[in-house]
């Protein structure tokens, strides 16, 4: 016991250092939006101040999600259809290389220690990749058609969702061993955190319900379903809001982003947006959501503290991820 | 680090000791050789899956409409045949009150006659002219029909489903294997939220409770009649041309709007 103790605060110092000296090495942010577009096979690359195009980058295979390296030097995007992650360079904006990834990966979460979880979703696994090096350190048997990860708020625990096996999977870090399932709602599909590290939520698209479950016994503590506020709601995206006290919903068919209370699960309000909502982004400084309109093509741009849509930006097909540089 | 593997291993021990099993009996053409067979074991392969990570093993048996005790032992039962099957093999397990899944046969009288243990997974005559109407509604074109499934859809995670079926089965999913393929996956629905339950509240949940993900967008229901509600795709000429509930004619959540029956007078409910 003592042992694997020991061991964890290690591992947890290493992050934290390894953290300060990404925060050494930072460069200058962009301010950019990078969207991906999954009918078109492209990246848009959007100056969020201006709403103007900076680069349409032609990265092919089905993208879907999108994330930044630790230092934010490089942007990874699943590519389903070339069964790889492409990496942006987050400056030049050129591909600077497409790292092989296990079958159709599809979403995924980076580490803080720099290796990137994904789903890979018609083959029933995670793959952990180390991108520095193109090694695929482990892959790990979950449910069918995985799709959400998320990094556990202590850098122990990677959290994967299988859509069609409706779970959770909890998986140890850095044995790679799954030591939990939770069984949550139908087709759940991105996870997020409270800030005090305690809850774990997830979005079941088809059961159209946020399900809050306990991360110390792995017990479902609360559901909230949509359907009667939000008429065909879908729950995809999840994001913890910058209060750190709701969490914004992206309702897919439902066209709109639900704010819900992170301790009740009450909905606080209902911000219309555009058609089959799904990809979130908040700035830095909390004040702006960016969402994805996967039927419109285009992003909602969102007053945060107004809760209303402000205006809308035009992208790709289909966009379905996106993340800001700021 | 040994304590937790320790700790590992104990729990799965304990899970397999404690596992619950589900015995799912099949009534239709051969397994290997049918849409119906073939979707209940792309359906039981799933469910196996599920069942690892929560202790509950799945089991499918061949059996004959005749195999009275096999039937009456059986968790649920799927029937791929005609509708005189159907309703022999529900009247047989009418009293252990196991559920029957009907995957083949469209007729609406099996429907009306809403016995409380058949559930039907294929879609009814009357939804499937419900879906051609409402299309016609809409557009003039001849050669329309109407069908649960399609192995060109691909919205939602249809193209999962039919990717995961045809490797491994080498050939397309149609509607009968994709009837097959469902009920079994909803027989593992009402399992893994009821472990403990006896075939009767399973039946219940089944009813009241289920919010069933068929692949096809929407969540599915039982109607009282025990047809479940689901979208349709309407195909023209060959060709997948849409879904019904048909926009612009039904809202997208209508599920109703589809030929929606009623018990005849003189049924069980």
């Amino acid at each position: 016991m003592p042992e694997t103790f020991s061991m964890k605060s290690l591992s947890r110092i290493v992050i934290i250092l390894f953290s300060f000296a990404v925060a050494l090495t930072a460069r200058d942010p962009t301010g950019y939006l990078f969207v991906t577009n999954e009918g078109d096979d492209t990246i848009s690359v959007i100056d969020a101040e201006s709403g103007g195009l900076v680069k349409l980058i032609e990265i092919g295979g089905r993208p879907r999600g999108i994330g930044f390296s630790p230092d934010r030097t490089h942007v990874y995007v699943a590519l389903g259809d070339e069964n790889a992650i492409g990496v942006i360079d987050a400056e030049t904006l050129e591909v600077v290389e497409k790292i092989p990834a296990g079958s159709d990966p599809e979403a995924f979460a980076v580490h803080p220690n720099g290796n990137i979880y994904l789903s890979n979703e018609d083959d029933g696994e995670a793959t952990v990749l180390n991108p520095a090096t193109g090694e695929i350190l482990a892959q790990v048997q979950v449910g069918i058609e995985p799709e959400g990860v998320a990094i556990g708020p202590g850098g122990d625990r990677v959290y994967v969702t299988s859509e069609s096996t409706s779970m959770v999977h909890v998986i140890s870090v850095p044995e790679h061993e799954v030591i939990a399932n939770i069984l949550v709602g139908a087709r759940p599909r991105e996870i997020a955190f409270s800030a005090d590290g305690k809850f774990g939520y997830v979005t079941c698209e088809v059961g159209g319900e946020v399900v809050k479950w306990d991360l110390a016994t792995n017990k479902i503590v609360q559901r909230k379903k949509l359907r009667r506020e939000i008429r065909l709601v879908k729950p995809k995206g999840i994001r913890r809001g910058p209060s750190g006290d709701t969490f914004f919903i992206a309702t897919g068919r439902g066209n709109a982003v639900a704010v819900l209370n992170a301790d009740t699960l009450e909905l606080e309000a209902t911000i219309p947006v555009g058609r089959r909502v799904w990809g979130m982004a908040f700035t830095g400084d909390g004040k702006t959501l960016y969402v994805t309109n996967g039927i419109d093509n285009d992003l909602s741009v969102i007053d945060v503290a107004a809760r209303k849509e402000l205006r809308r930006i035009s992208v790709g097909a289909m966009p379905w991820g996106v993340i800001i540089d700021d | 680090m040994p304590l937790t593997r320790t700790l590992t291993l104990t729990l799965l021990l304990i899970g397999a000791v404690s596992a619950a099993e589900v015995k799912i009996a099949y009534v239709g053409p051969s397994l290997h050789e049918s849409s119906s067979g073939r979707g209940a074991l792309q359906g039981l392969k799933e469910a196996q899956l599920q069942g690892r990570f929560l202790g509950i093993e799945y089991s499918l048996v061949e059996a004959k409409p005749s195999d009275s005790d096999v039937l009456r032992g059986s968790d649920a039962i799927l029937v791929s045949g005609s509708p005189d099957q159907v309703q022999a093999v529900t009247r047989t397990v009418s009293q252990q009150a196991v559920p029957v899944f009907n995957v083949a046969a469209a007729q609406n009288e099996l429907r009306t006659a809403c016995a409380p243990n058949l559930l039907h997974i294929l879609p009814s005559d009357a939804m499937l002219a419900a879906a051609v109407a409402q299309w016609r509604q809409r557009s003039e074109a001849e050669s329309v029909v109407a069908q649960a499934w399609h192995p060109a859809f691909v919205k939602f995670a249809a193209r999962d489903l039919n990717k995961r079926y045809k490797a491994s089965w080498d050939t397309d999913m149609d509607d009968e294997a994709w009837a097959a393929w469902a009920a079994v996956r909803i027989i593992a629905d009402a399992a893994a939220n009821l472990p403990e339950g006896n075939v009767a509240e399973r039946l219940s949940y089944l009813r009241t409770d289920l919010e069933f993900d068929g692949q096809k967008g929407a969540y599915m229901t039982f109607r009282k009649t025990g047809q479940l509600r689901q979208p349709l795709l309407v195909v023209e000429n060959g060709e997948l041309a849409g879904e019904a509930p048909v926009r612009g004619v039904a809202a997208s959540d209508a599920l109703d709007s589809l030929g929606p029956l009623v018990c005849s007078q003189g049924a069980a409910r």
